[in-house]
């Protein structure tokens, strides 16, 4: 209707999800995965010195559960440059490339994704101005949007900034793709605004990571939920729901969920006669999606609303083989090839 | 025995077009006996002559040995026959309970006493109808109901059913097939025609089938099996083509996302419902009746309008639409093919040729101001080629024509609006099976051809079989995406009522 746009005005625009289909359309490829490695909230993985290594907690393993390294506090984003140097930004805002520290911006305290491109160039994001990484859930309660991406060439520049919890990184060329969770899209910096170049994901997208035959991988943390979505627009509710419940039971995006009988969303909508329904709402779920060159959605494999996979924030594809972090499953996964 | 009723050599005639000719048919005392055959088999017409609603125009009729010929329906129901008919005849202003006892109420009539007696009535049957609702407000399946309520409220000894479960879902048909049991265990003779064949399988002693009216074979249910009854219905084997086995290769490919709905909400009717749909695709939908699915579709085509708050959005070719009227919908190549064709679907005293043309103008497409004859007579023949509309001559009315051959011309008034997403809900309702492979393969020509095609069925095995993804919905929304590959009708149905 044409007064559409008028009437938004007043009645306020509708908040919509994009169904799970096409490309996204559920499966149980996660839950129907090898566990690779088991370790708890594995977070960031990266292919360093020969073996798939990975961040949990302040911690940098291997698969078998050696301990390779421990910092000071939790490892927030994980980078091997093409020179093989490790670069991690930990949760204090600090970062080291081949276990030097490195002067950062004052501005930079939150390191949620790093990446090299192809020319060397360290690319990082910094995904709120005002909250470290691990209040994430409060920086989407606050509908912050204060994060930035920074690259290192003649020390650090700032490429962009007014992002809402930029969260991956991919370089392109001379530019970069950047996911940016809370507007659920993809952006493309290169000098000037940001580009949209994927847009209405079902879910909040985490890390990017090149694919090995062209493309990217693109891991989404949480599902975007009909509920959330209401109390993002009901100001009064979710300011004291901040104020006075406890963060891990707000109404919010998860990386699990289903652990406490305290937790929001239960009861008939999410059980049946005892069987968790597969399409029911979750504040948590497992989804990666294989975008081709163009950053169009192809494939994506799942773990619903009844699996335990969730939480993805990052996947590794090594000469095709793929490896996926489920954050909430406490697990890394090894897809079959043909599977994916 | 003697059998309860006996028809020997029976025929009858509309307007020298024989309907039935020579068909003996028997029906013993407390058995249920399946009556099958394609639409315009003579099945409605064989069982309007033992209800007294036609009169044969050959042949004799024993009624406990007794030859018969009743003038009225009313007749027929005073001998103890009752029909109850695939168009419902209730009175949709009068209550549940003054319509069960329509013609039978006393001199000085008490609405309580009406009331309670008819609450009693209903509870026995185990049928969920408030007998204070008017009929107005009913759906089919409770309208159905009350029909067959009716005809068991009559103490009848034969109760005749056309199609009496085509509204029903399987919760519902269970109870219907329970309450066949108790009439059966109480003597009553019962005459069941169905489409359904699984049902005639599981609910008959005997079978009866009727080809282009004349009799093919009468004999116990067990020597059937869905192959031999459909062979012998259209004398050739339907199974393959109808019900075949689908491998992954068989499924076409999604084409460019035409239609994406999301978050639509339409009062308690549709709530949040999410979808979208592809070109070159057939998207199935399946739902118990009431899961919202119909209304869901009816938003899409203009025909019903979403929330005006909180409504959701609905884009076409990425750009948001909000139709306030189907014109529009229409006019952007959006086109719903009605269950209801009776009431919705077509112009019954109509002709083909106008009927079709009634789309044309619907669409804004004639080609000239005036209605030119010349063009809506080559408008007839070519549709009627296309679709294979068997009709008497080209003037024939839709209301002549079987049902299989009506539901064409509804469908054939939507493709003249040359669609570009084609929205079929229940099209083979009340069809025959050689109409369905037609109607399917009409529906298949046209995911081919790259048009986005939905069907909405309540028939399992349609769904599962001409789908290239299935949705189900449930109480307002579409909560799982299934592949014909990988879906069974168990994993329907537990989503579908979970």
């Amino acid at each position: 209707m044409i007064f559409d746009p008028l009437l938004d005005l007043l009645r306020g625009k509708a908040v919509t999800i994009p169904p799970l289909d096409g490309a996204f359309r559920p499966n149980t490829a996660l839950d129907d995965a090898p566990v690779f490695a088991q370790m708890p909230a594995p977070d960031n993985l990266v292919f360093w010195q020969g073996k798939v290594v990975a961040s949990s907690g302040p911690a940098l393993m291997a698969p078998g559960g050696e301990v390779l390294q421990r910092y000071g506090s939790d490892i927030t984003a994980l980078a091997v440059s093409p020179h093989g140097a490790l670069t991690v930004g930990l949760a204090d805002g600090s970062l080291s490339i081949a276990g030097a520290a490195v002067v950062l911006p004052t501005d930079v305290r939150c390191i949620t994704a790093l990446a090299y491109g192809a020319d060397g160039r360290l690319w990082l994001a910094n995904g709120s101005a005002t909250l470290p990484p691990g209040q994430w859930a409060a920086d989407l309660m606050q509908k912050n949007a204060s994060g930035s991406v920074w690259v290192q060439e003649d020390g650090w520049q700032k490429l962009a900034s007014g992002l809402a919890w930029p969260f991956g990184l991919l370089p392109d060329g001379a530019g970069v793709i950047v996911s940016e969770a809370w507007r659920h899209r993809l952006v493309r910096l290169e000098g000037g605004k940001p580009r949209a170049i994927l847009e209405s994901l079902p879910g909040y997208p985490a890390r990017l990571a090149p694919a090995a035959g062209g493309g990217a991988w693109l891991a989404l943390f949480a599902p975007r939920n009909r509920l959330i979505e209401f109390v993002l627009q009901e100001s009064r509710y979710r300011l004291a729901m901040m104020a006075e419940v406890s963060p891990e039971f707000w109404i919010s995006p998860a990386l699990a969920s289903g652990r406490s009988f305290l937790e929001p969303l239960q009861c008939g909508g999410i059980r049946m006669l005892g069987v968790h329904k597969a399409w029911s709402p979750s504040r948590s779920y497992g989804l990666v999606v294989r975008l081709d060159a163009q950053m169009t959605p192809r494939f994506s494999l799942h773990s619903r609303a009844n699996g335990t996979r969730h939480g993805v924030t990052s996947v590794l594809d090594h000469q095709g083989q793929l490896y996926i972090a489920s954050k909430g499953g406490d697990c890394i996964l090894a897809p079959a090839p043909e599977g994916t | 025995m003697t059998p309860i009723l006996k028809l020997e050599a029976i025929s009858k005639s509309y307007r020298s077009v024989p309907a039935v000719s020579g068909v003996d048919f028997d029906l013993r005392r407390g058995e249920i006996h399946a009556l099958l055959g394609e639409n315009g088999a003579g099945k409605s017409t064989l069982t309007k002559i033992m209800a007294g609603v036609v009169q044969a125009s050959a042949g004799r009729m024993l009624h406990h040995g007794h030859e018969v010929s009743f003038a009225t329906p009313n007749a027929a129901l005073d001998a103890g026959i009752a029909m109850v008919f695939q168009e419902t005849s209730l009175v949709p202003s009068m209550t549940v309970a003054q319509n069960l006892y329509l013609g039978s109420e006393k001199f000085l009539n008490r609405l309580r006493g009406t009331y309670i007696s008819a609450q009693q009535f209903l509870q026995s049957l185990n049928f969920g109808v408030d007998p204070t609702a008017l009929v107005a407000t009913l759906g089919a399946a409770k309208r159905q109901m009350v029909e067959i309520a009716r005809a068991v409220q009559h103490n009848a000894e034969v109760i005749i059913f056309d199609e009496p479960t085509a509204s029903l879902t399987p919760e519902e048909k269970r109870h219907f097939f329970a309450l066949l049991r108790r009439l059966k265990a109480r003597g009553v003779s019962i005459v069941f025609i169905s489409h359904a064949l699984e049902e005639a399988l599981e609910i008959s002693d005997r079978i009866t089938i009727l080809r282009d009216g004349e009799l093919v074979i009468t004999a116990d249910t067990a020597s059937f099996t869905r192959d031999s009854i459909i062979a012998a219905m259209v004398g050739r084997s339907l199974s393959a083509t109808i019900y075949r086995e689908r491998g992954p290769a068989a499924l076409r490919k999604p084409g460019r996302k035409v239609l994406s709905v999301q978050d639509i909400s339409m009062g308690a009717l549709v709530r949040n419902t999410s979808f979208s749909v592809f070109e070159g695709q057939i998207t199935g939908v399946f739902g118990l009746i009431g899961s919202g699915r119909t209304e869901t579709f009816k938003i899409v085509a203009g025909i019903a309008r979403r929330d005006f708050l909180r409504g959701g959005a609905i884009t076409l070719d990425d750009r948001p639409v909000r139709y306030l009227t189907p014109y529009e919908a229409v006019r952007d190549g959006i086109v719903y093919v009605t269950e209801d064709r009776k009431s919705e679907g077509i112009f019954e005293t109509m002709s083909v040729g106008e009927n079709l043309f009634g789309g044309v103008l619907a669409a804004g497409k004639a080609k000239a101001r005036l209605v030119r004859l010349a063009e809506v007579r080559a408008l007839a023949a070519d549709w009627t080629a296309r679709l294979n509309i068997k009709a008497i001559n080209a003037n024939a009315r839709v209301v002549e024509l079987s049902g299989g051959n009506q539901q064409k011309v509804v469908i054939g008034k939507g493709l003249v609006q040359a669609p570009r997403l084609v929205i079929f809900d229940e099209p083979t309702r009340g069809v025959d099976v050689a109409a369905i492979a037609e109607i399917h393969q009409i529906i298949n020509g046209l995911a081919d051809a790259g048009l986005a095609v939905v069907v909405i069925s309540s028939y399992l095995p349609e769904v599962m079989n001409l789908s290239d993804r299935i949705l189900v919905c449930r109480q307002g929304r579409i909560v799982e995406e299934l592949s014909p590959v990988e879906a069974t009708e168990a994993k329907i149905m537990y989503a579908a009522v979970h």
